[in-house]
């Protein structure tokens, strides 16, 4: 047995410089995070790596000194939207120590969020990518909210300051705004958080008439992951849910596949509330709207009758008057534009006038020509038909009595005849 | 129009006629003699939607009064 040893001290500082290799300083490590947890400024975590079945391969502590942490998790959040927190994928720079005490641990000195935000977009994508093949992403979002939103289901932890917040939010409304509100009680921090949220979800549907929609909401300060949400069989349920889906689950941005499912996001339980509020406030602005619209509108038409009527009232001595002298003004017009046509105009008309006597006499005698020598043509007719005409030509009349003759049958012997010829009668006297 | 009384309406209902009445108003079809008529029961039904949005006193004392517990 040897007599000789090292103190235990003596060995970690070995330990400790054998550690202190360039190797193992300021090297970018890629890991999980686990019990991350701030205490007095410093942060304290355990580093992980987990094979493909989700097995541990490798852990160590890790530590973040108060002056590297706070700009470093407000850098990671400003650039992630996340909390430094447990669950997520990290990329850091680290070098090894070792703590005489503590034992081996890795001091946190930088974070690269690029690769979280990297590794949270690619695993929100998965999820996202699937709903959108199942047609199931949009559904909740395409539900429409009632005009009036009273009756809400809430899903929350009950005594959780963001539900105190919502509820004292919502019915100290200024406008006295009616709400009923029913909470089902929900585990919201950590793995079991998306399994009893679903439940809650089911017990809601069982009496899914009773509501206009739901609200889940978490919320405070507590900076706890958001890697729980981040959950295909939450996001389905919310995704196919019958009644619309308020969110307001406590952070800045798009960053949980709830954002993408749920109908209306909002940022904090507060923020719902007064979402909620501002809708019935409108609500309640549009009757006062519609009732002084309906003020104005009679108003206006009793308004407006009264100074027709008025008007006709005005109107009525005036109007015959009104008449006449529009007459008289008519008839004086008349007779100005007669007066002023010019003389061009009347002059041949006038020169017109003063040939119609002649015409008229040139007329007539044209006539009387023609009557003329229509009455001769049948003077000379005549005179050729007349009786003188034939005695002329040798004929006579025979007449007995007066009467003349025209057969032998009409003279008896004896009988005195008075023959007629062109120049005279002679008497004769009938032998046989 | 047929006249269900204000309280058998949804909200939804008393609303929409609420704008029709509105519309009807705005139209120049409105007879004046119809207006008294229209205008009360416009206002009925703003008085009912009113009411339904809002809570009294004793009711928001109520509520108030669970917050605390």
């Amino acid at each position: 047995m040897p007599d000789q040893s090292i103190s235990l001290l003596e060995l970690t500082r070995r330990i400790a410089y054998l550690v202190q290799a360039p190797e193992t300083q300021n090297v970018w490590v890629t890991a999980e995070l686990q019990d991350v947890n701030a205490r007095g400024g410093h942060c304290y975590m355990e580093l992980l790596q987990k094979d493909e079945a989700g097995r541990q391969v490798a852990r160590i502590r890790g530590c973040c000194w108060a002056n590297i942490y706070g700009p470093l998790a407000r850098r990671f959040y400003q650039a992630t939207g996340q909390q430094f927190a447990s669950g997520l994928k990290v990329m850091l720079k680290v070098s090894a120590s070792m703590h005489p005490v503590f034992g081996l641990s890795l001091v946190v000195l930088e974070v690269n969020p690029e690769y979280t935000l990297g590794d949270l977009v690619r695993r929100r994508m998965e999820i996202i990518n699937r709903l959108q093949k199942e047609g199931v992403l949009e559904m909740n979002r395409q539900l429409q909210w009632p005009k009036v939103v009273q009756r809400i289901a809430v899903i929350s932890a009950k005594g959780a300051a963001g539900y105190g917040d919502f509820l004292n939010q919502l019915y100290h409304n200024p406008m006295r705004l009616r709400f009923h509100t029913e909470l089902f009680q929900a585990t919201m921090q950590g793995t079991s958080a998306p399994a009893s949220i679903i439940d809650a979800l089911s017990r809601i549907a069982d009496r899914q008439e009773e509501f206009d929609g739901v609200v889940i909401i978490r919320g405070g300060g507590a900076t706890s992951d958001l890697q729980a949400y981040e959950d295909y069989d939450l996001a389905v349920a919310v995704a196919q849910f019958p009644l619309p889906i308020a969110i307001g689950i406590g952070h800045e941005r798009d960053i949980t596949v709830l954002d993408w499912v749920a109908n209306t996001r909002l940022k904090t339980p507060t923020a719902v509330a007064e979402w909620l509020i501002s809708r019935n406030e409108n609500v309640l602005n549009a009757l006062g709207v519609a009732g002084n619209k309906i003020l104005q509108l009679v108003n206006d038409r009793l308004a407006g009758n009264k100074q027709q009527l008025a008007q006709a009232e005005a109107l009525l001595p005036v109007a015959a008057r009104g008449t006449l002298d529009r007459r008289n003004q008519r008839l004086r017009q008349a007779i100005a534009s007669l007066a002023g046509l010019p003389a061009a105009k009347i002059q041949p008309a006038l020169a017109r006038l003063d040939a119609f006597p002649q015409r008229i006499a040139d007329a007539i005698a044209a006539r009387i020509t023609f009557a003329r020598g229509q009455i001769n043509a049948q003077e000379h007719i005549l005179k050729v038909l007349s009786p003188a005409a034939t005695l002329a030509r040798g004929y006579s009349i025979t007449r007995i009595d007066g009467h003349a003759v025209s057969s032998v049958q009409a003279v008896p012997p004896g009988s005195i005849l008075e023959i007629t010829l062109s120049d005279g009668t002679i008497s004769a006297t009938s032998r046989k | 129009m047929s006249e269900t009384p204000v309280k058998e309406l949804t909200y939804n209902q008393a609303f929409a006629e609420l704008d029709s009445i509105l519309k009807l108003m705005q139209s120049d079809q409105c007879d004046i003699d119809r207006l008294a008529a229209l205008t009360r029961r416009a206002t009925a039904l703003i008085a009912e939607c009113r009411a339904r949005l809002t809570a009294t006193d004793e009711e928001l004392k109520g509520i108030l009064a669970q917050l605390e517990n």
